[in-house]
């Protein structure tokens, strides 16, 4: 055993002989406002679950447009480059220069 | 005055099950001192007792249905309230490191004198061993504080703690390892610098 075993083991068996005189016994009341709330979750609508999941497919909407204006971004600065200076958009699709 | 007949664990489950509303208050305030004694031991700062509590049970009713009865009832929501405290532990933000500036007057008088002297603690002192201790468990990880308080503070065995939560032997071995070296170098550290 080291030296800081043996400091740790005297201080928890000081502190195992501290005696937790709390009580024990549930609160009033506690149990019918638990068993209240564990039925009414039971019963409910199917409703309530689309709400949970659709934030989830809100975020993961939001992530992927994110992911896909990221990647275009790269795209369309690469093909801004390859246009020569004196063509526009507008001349280069209706071939008017 | 005549004893309480034991209670009828199977009878009640089995009422809940059939949403018998009394037979699930009957259930939660006989699994009430198991859970708050749970609770009370790995207690995070600044979340009250009662609602830890309230979240183990509610927990509880909603996984019933996943309860094959491979394991006693009681195990089982010891499991849940293990892993309710944990979960709570885990949100907490542990400090990088543990100062002498983290104890009171009379904690750090008391470390000092066990550190030095490496004499055992008064029994006067047993209450500010008891926070001591409670305060340097609260730099361990979650998992590893759990095993080490169920170890040395409740005195339990590898077997009755893989029971309790649901790890392996030797996992909890390994988290016990881990905490203890974690421990050992807090009191390397703690005697290394000076106290201010």
């Amino acid at each position: 055993m080291t030296p800081e075993d043996k400091v740790w083991q005297n201080l928890v068996s000081a502190a195992r002989s501290v005696r937790d005189d709390r009580t024990t016994a549930a609160p009033y009341g506690f149990a019918t406002r638990i068993v209240a709330q564990a039925f009414a979750a039971e019963s409910r609508p199917a409703p309530m679950l689309l709400d949970r999941f659709c934030w989830r497919a809100l975020s993961v909407a939001g992530l992927l447009a994110v992911a896909g204006v990221a990647a275009n971004y790269t795209v369309g600065l690469r093909s801004e480059e390859e246009m020569p200076l004196d063509e526009t958009a507008v001349t280069a699709v209706f071939d008017i220069s | 005055m005549p004893d309480e007949p034991p209670f009828d664990l199977a009878g009640c489950l089995e009422r809940v099950r059939r949403n018998d509303q009394q037979a699930a208050r009957e259930l939660v305030e006989h699994l009430y001192p198991l859970v708050i004694r749970i609770v009370r031991a790995r207690l995070p700062r600044r979340v009250p007792e009662e609602d830890l509590a309230q979240e183990v049970f509610l927990k509880m009713f909603s996984r019933l249905h996943q309860y094959q009865g491979s394991v006693p009832f009681t195990h089982w929501v010891s499991r849940i309230a293990v892993t309710t405290c944990i979960d709570h532990l885990r949100a907490q933000q542990r400090r990088p490191e543990f100062r002498w500036a983290d104890l009171s007057e009379n904690e750090a008088n008391l470390l000092d004198a066990v550190m030095t002297n490496e004499r055992a603690v008064a029994p006067d002192d047993a209450l500010e061993a008891s926070e001591l201790v409670h305060k340097l468990l609260n730099q361990l990880k979650p998992d590893d504080r759990l095993v080490i308080q169920m170890l040395d503070l409740e005195q339990r065995s590898i077997a009755e703690i893989s029971e309790h939560t649901g790890w392996n032997t030797t996992l909890v071995k390994v988290r016990a390892f881990r905490a203890r070296r974690k421990l050992q170098k807090m009191f390397r550290e703690l005697q290394r610098k000076e106290r201010t």
